[in-house]
């Protein structure tokens, strides 16, 4: 049973707000995939290193990112972090919280990738005369990150969703952190969620679809 | 023949067309029992018990109220933002969870009469400086997000045009940021205010002074359409006064005074 009567005007009257919350949440996602891109590249060369310590350091943290919920990673960079002193806004808290994931996921798809490059290359890199960071970033780390294009959309996209996570830490000013102020202001939960669902729809189809095109593009052979 | 089938078509359609009259009154007496969306992280108004039991003054008004209906009542616990769709699904029948009465709000839902109403108060850091209210000004401030004082205290800041504000998702982060220091201060009730000063959960905080808003008059609410039953509610905080039982709980869970006069000067309802 369902008693509710829709009445689209009230929320719609939001929508521009809702359009500003819009760009947040693709800026914030936007930001964390540059962010846990560049650590992610890291923490491969950390495993690749042979180091005992570099490669336990990015070991705990794709296990941490990687096994326990995005909305805890959040929270903690929040309050925990909050515990010791550390004060960040709610913008940087869901910013690093989401690189953070971002991060340890990016990491075991380049790992994967990695496996699909042939090790002949690098040594014949290196009898080339690289140095092994050299080979690495001419040679393997272009390939690798054609190969993990598409997984690296996937995460671009539960970015974008992972954002709704930051009514945590108090975030309002993304898309659902402007929805749920609406909500408590007016009560029309299901148009108001209705339109948000809409907006993130939209967003996120358009990310993959140009993600796929640009990929056309950029890995032609 | 012709005039025996309209008589059973009549009959018929009375029989069918009965049901639609039926409204939630009825419909709350028939099945026997009352479905209340009450806060349960929001004390005194609503807390759990040692052995977790919902208790608190929004608990009892949900069991006097389905005692005065003559049916069980059964506590589903929401948070201040999952109150309306608890009830727009026809999970709870009403919401007995201190719900501010805006004009806003009233497009959307049906209030019944004010049946409590909060006075608020500022708490501050210990480590903030902060004369009165006015200290607000300029700071990070925050309160629990979808309340009647963080809709005040977002439009303040806002007026100010200067320092921030954080809605926080519930009761308790709103006071573990403000110990932190991650807020300089929040409003929240006095009662709420005065319970975690006491508690000790939540060390390094004091009271400021009084906000100084309309204090915030609290109603129960059903579906818009539900006239019936909102006359019952009207009807029942009206009786909770006039025994005195709104006295006995105000004593009960907030404690020795005067509780709030839920009439306005001046003005019918």
């Amino acid at each position: 049973m369902f008693n509710y009567n829709f009445r689209w005007a009230q929320a719609l009257n939001s929508l521009p707000r809702m359009l500003e919350g819009a760009l947040v949440t693709l800026e914030v996602a936007l930001l964390s995939m540059v962010i846990g891109i560049a650590i992610a590249i890291l923490l491969t060369l950390f495993r690749l290193s042979g180091s005992r310590i570099l490669g336990a350091i990015a070991a705990t943290w794709v296990e941490i990112a990687r096994n326990t919920p995005a909305l805890f990673q959040i929270y903690m960079v929040h309050f925990g972090l909050g515990g010791f002193g550390i004060h960040l806004s709610p913008y940087l808290s869901l910013l690093i919280g989401i690189a953070f994931n971002n991060a340890g996921y990016l990491s075991e798809n380049f790992r994967g990738a990695l496996k699909g490059i042939p090790d002949t290359q690098t040594r014949s890199a290196r009898s080339l005369g690289m140095t092994p960071l050299q080979a690495f970033r001419h040679v393997v780390m272009p390939q690798m990150l054609r190969i993990s294009f598409l997984p690296m959309t996937n995460q671009m996209v539960w970015a974008i969703l992972m954002t709704s996570l930051g009514t945590v830490v108090a975030m309002n000013t993304d898309l659902y952190g402007v929805t749920s102020d609406l909500n408590a202001r007016t009560f029309r939960t299901f148009e108001l969620f209705a339109i948000a669902a809409v907006i993130f729809y939209l967003i996120t189809k358009t990310v993959t679809l140009s993600a796929r095109l640009l990929a056309a593009r950029l890995f032609r052979y | 023949m012709k005039s025996s089938i309209l008589a059973m078509s009549v009959i018929a359609a009375t029989g069918l067309a009965a049901p639609a009259f039926a409204d939630k009154l009825d419909d709350i007496i028939s099945s026997g029992t009352l479905r209340c969306a009450v806060v349960l992280d929001f004390p005194p108004m609503g807390s759990r018990d040692e052995s977790n039991t919902p208790i608190g003054f929004d608990v009892d008004y949900c069991n006097d109220l389905a005692a005065a209906l003559g049916v069980e009542a059964e506590i589903v616990e929401t948070t201040f933002p999952e109150r309306i769709p608890a009830l727009m699904s026809g999970r709870v029948d009403v919401a007995v969870a201190s719900t501010s009465d805006t004009l806003e709000r009233a497009k959307t839902v049906g209030f019944s009469i004010p049946y409590y109403a909060f006075e608020n108060a500022v708490v501050a850091n210990e480590g903030v400086e902060m004369a009165d209210w006015e200290g607000m000004r300029g700071k990070t401030v925050g309160a629990t997000a979808g309340t009647y004082e963080a809709i005040w205290l977002e439009e303040k800041v806002a007026e100010w045009g200067e320092g921030s504000f954080r809605p926080y998702q519930n009761q308790a982060d709103v006071f573990l940021a403000l110990s932190q220091g991650q807020l300089d201060a929040t409003v929240s009730t006095v009662e709420v205010a005065e319970a975690n000063v006491a508690s000790g959960n939540f060390p390094g905080i004091k009271i400021v002074d009084k906000a100084p808003m309309v204090p915030d008059y609290v109603a129960l609410i059903t579906l818009r359409e539900e006239y019936g039953l909102i006359n019952y509610m009207n009807l029942f905080i009206n009786q909770q006064v006039r025994t005195g039982r709104y006295d006995e709980l105000y004593e009960k869970w907030v404690g020795e005074g005067e509780p709030a006069d839920l009439t306005v000067q001046g003005v019918y309802r």
